[in-house]
């Protein structure tokens, strides 16, 4: 096996963190393919030029997604990254896996491929790095006969991702990993088969802390959260300031909405005012609670900047029940990407059409009545929709009140 | 309408737009349903059958999936051709 010089890169193995440059070089003792990687990567650090090419046509027979062809342009200088596929795999709900489960992972991934992995990639995936195009169906068929599918890629719903949820979270206000294992499996055909203008993500949260950020990442974002009243424990509030916690500094201070107050003794919370940003629920962990009835608050189109700038999710259903089996999200799902599918043109995420053709086009498509709770920021005026009736009724209201002399304008 | 005189349209369809539009999956079967009056589930599923098949493959370029007739190196690197 050749050996390369790389100057440049060992620089990012000094330090005292983990270093990608340690693990490639860890591969590239037994793996042809992991050594012209670490050659190629300092011939690209010395250049300044990356030599990938990106995309085409490569998969396995049947699939459009959960492949990710990649090239170098410097195949013949480097024949073991001439091809580097990406190969997603569908990560279990909430990234939980087996020791067993993560061998077999990489027993296959050694015997096929690079033997380097990216656990999770940003989408969620298992992210297996660097294969040739003729390994991929033996890769396939190793992994789905042991019960394994690939992600999703391209233009498609990419694979459904979510939070630790109930497992393990006290503050999770539905069952994320089973919705998110219901969605994936009811969405089948929209992960393996390519059918939308550009790519479609579904993030899942328990509770407003956002563990998997899925506000700012996925183009349908379903926040857990709850209806009516934090329960509070006056009596474990009093054990926190005696251990020191400056309550008014700290809590009170810090309610983004003001909705607390803190008199020495007890807290009182204007629930009506609440945000339910979680801030005192996570600081005074035994003092405060959810309230009882829990859900979820689904909001819309956040996305990195590609075609236009980055967006954050907006609300467009406050609160809704996510029960088993879950239909009310599902029709909700389907109805947002038919009219997505109607006006989007090609590579347009729904955010983006969003902007465009307007919340109230988006709102009507889909069937949700306008209500205050979707104002696109905080302390931001809600938006006001008027169709041509309202206007043509208006306008008769106002004529028949100006001859009446009555005016209520 | 028979599934293989459908996918033959499906695939004429796909012959008319090469070189000059990708296409996504949608393209086809709303342009061939309405070209053949025919319920879009029909379509997909002739459509659908035909990639299952390697008659027609998904691409991606650009960021963006569309949907292809195979070059004759990826029929031979999928095995359906010698």
């Amino acid at each position: 096996m050749k050996k390369y010089s790389t100057p440049l890169i060992d620089e990012l193995e000094k330090g005292p963190w983990p270093s990608f440059v340690t693990e490639m070089k860890k591969a590239a003792k037994t793996n042809e393919m992991s050594n012209d990687a670490v050659g190629h990567l300092e011939k690209c650090y010395a250049t300044k030029v990356g030599y990938w090419k990106h995309g085409g046509i490569v998969g396995v027979l049947g699939y459009g997604g959960g492949v990710i062809g990649r090239y170098s342009e410097l195949g013949d200088e480097f024949p073991g990254v001439a091809h580097f596929h990406t190969v997603r795999i569908n990560q279990p709900s909430g990234f939980y896996y087996t020791s067993a489960a993560m061998k077999e992972i990489c027993d296959i991934w050694d015997k096929y491929g690079s033997g380097l992995t990216n656990v999770h990639g940003s989408t969620g995936d298992l992210v297996l790095l660097g294969t040739k195009t003729d390994a991929l169906e033996n890769i396939f068929a190793e992994y789905s006969s042991r019960g394994w599918d690939l992600g999703g890629s391209g233009s498609a719903l990419r694979t459904p991702s979510c939070c630790l949820g109930p497992s393990r979270c006290e503050w999770s206000n539905y069952d994320t990993l089973d919705l998110c294992y219901a969605l994936t499996q009811e969405f089948q055909d929209e992960i393996h088969r390519p059918m939308f203008s550009y790519k479609f993500k579904i993030k899942m949260s328990g509770c407003a802390c956002d563990c998997v950020a899925s506000i700012a990442r996925a183009d349908m974002s379903i926040i857990g959260t709850w209806k009516g009243d934090i329960r509070i424990d006056q009596a474990e509030v009093a054990n926190y300031a005696k251990k020191g916690m400056d309550i008014n500094a700290e809590i009170i201070g810090m309610c983004p909405t003001q909705c607390m107050s803190y008199d020495g003794k007890e807290i009182k919370i204007n629930n009506a005012e609440c945000n339910r940003c979680m801030h005192c629920i996570t600081k005074m962990t035994k003092a405060l609670r959810p309230g009882t009835e829990r859900g979820a608050t689904i909001c819309i189109g956040s996305k990195a900047p590609i075609v236009v700038g980055s967006l954050l999710s907006w609300v467009i259903v406050p609160f809704i029940k996510v029960e088993e089996p879950y239909t009310e999200v599902k029709d909700l799902i389907r109805k947002i990407w038919e009219w997505w599918d109607d006006n989007a043109k090609p590579r347009e995420r729904i955010g983006e059409v969003i902007e465009m053709k307007g919340m109230r086009s988006f709102l009507e498509g889909i069937g949700q009545e306008p209500i205050p709770q979707q104002i696109k920021e905080p302390r931001k005026d809600p938006f006001m929709f008027y169709t041509e009736e309202d206007m043509v009724g208006f306008k008769a209201k106002e004529a028949e009140e100006k001859k009446t002399g009555k005016y209520k304008f | 309408m028979e599934t293989a005189e459908l996918q033959d349209k499906i695939f004429a369809f796909c012959e008319a737009a090469k070189g000059k539009k990708k296409l996504k999956e949608k393209d086809i079967i709303k342009g061939v349903s309405a070209e053949l009056s025919l319920e879009a589930d029909v379509v997909k599923k002739a459509m659908r059958g035909m990639i299952d098949v390697g008659r027609l493959m998904y691409s991606y370029g650009g960021g963006a999936s569309s949907v292809e007739i195979p070059s004759e190196e990826y029929l031979r690197e999928k095995g359906m051709i010698p």
